[in-house]
């Protein structure tokens, strides 16, 4: 079972930066296959973000119903598909995809989430996250075709992001900027 | 797609944003978007104009601003507004996901992706007025 945690401290963002600290980042490249700095080391992080968030939108469809449900659905989806993205980008570059964790691996580190707001501001969280990797890509990629595939799910995020900001009742977008203007 | 330089990636941007100001401008002023919306969703798009501006300041002459002539079509009521903004915030993002990434100089590919991200959080708040499924 799931260890629990206050409301806040589950939902605010600790637990969810735990969670995705411990599943998003820190591969090293191959040994073989591709050369360093090829990007392959980011495509890796970014796989297993990918992969931890359609992880985690499994839990939160436990306890959402009607149109959420529904909108976080086609989020998951679209997560899924960005991880199939990013296997290929990698067998592109010559790696071979980490392997992923099992769905009860991942589970097992998630918060309970006993409400439909719990699991939206988790997602919330989630979609934070992931919007800001991909920003961060844009500047790290090596290759501008990676950087292509970045800028493109990080539309999709951005997406996600407004919709479960919306589905809380708040605006869609906080301000003018995500992270620092120009 | 032919290599551009910076300047004329900032350029096409600054004068999408231009677009969609002027758009919200003229949707306040016949009624043809809840205000508390529009405000919001100008005051964004002039935040976003100011700070392009400013990165293209020095760097050329900023691309002039063709008013688009399906705007005025657009004013008619709030539905046919809602859809016209909603076909240019995803040209404009559109425009963003393709050239961020080419963008020569690495220090302005996250702020500029970070007008990307809002641009994408408008894309909801539209398809919220329009009553319509928020992902894409």
């Amino acid at each position: 079972m799931a260890p629990y945690v206050t409301r806040r401290e589950a939902l605010g963002g600790a637990a969810a930066a735990l969670v995705l600290a411990s599943c998003g980042g820190g591969y090293p490249p191959p040994a073989s296959g591709p050369r360093a700095g090829s990007g392959v080391a980011l495509l890796g992080s970014l796989l297993a973000l990918e992969r931890a968030s359609f992880a985690a939108y499994g839990v939160c469809l436990d306890v959402l119903t009607g149109e959420a449900r529904a909108e976080v659905h086609a989020i998951r989806a679209q997560e899924r598909a960005h991880a199939a993205g990013l296997e290929r980008a990698i067998e592109d570059l010559g790696g071979t995809p980490p392997p992923g964790r099992g769905a009860a691996e991942y589970r097992r580190t998630f918060p309970r989430l006993r409400t439909a707001e719990d699991a939206l501001r988790f997602a919330e969280d989630l979609e934070e996250r992931q919007v800001r990797a991909y920003l961060e890509a844009l500047t790290d990629f090596p290759a501008v075709e990676l950087r292509l595939e970045a800028a493109g799910i990080c539309a999709d995020e951005a997406n996600h992001l407004g919709a479960v900001r919306v589905l809380q009742g708040l605006p869609a977008a906080q301000g003018p900027f995500v992270t620092g203007a120009l | 797609m032919a290599d551009r330089s910076d300047v004329d990636l900032l350029g096409d941007l600054v004068a999408r944003e231009r677009r969609l100001v002027s758009a919200y401008e003229a949707a306040l002023r016949r009624g043809v978007i809840d205000a508390s919306l529009g405000e919001t969703l100008l005051s964004h798009e002039r935040a976003h104009v100011s700070a392009l501006e400013r990165t293209l300041a020095g760097r050329g002459n900023p691309t002039a601003t063709v008013p688009a002539p399906e705007l005025t079509a657009a004013l008619r009521d709030r539905r046919s507004f809602a859809l016209y903004a909603l076909k240019l915030e995803g040209e404009t993002i559109a425009a963003y996901v393709d050239g961020v990434p080419r963008i020569g100089d690495a220090k302005l590919r996250q702020p500029l992706g970070s007008i990307m991200v809002c641009g994408g959080a408008h894309v909801v708040a539209l398809k919220d007025s329009l009553g319509r499924f928020l992902v894409n």
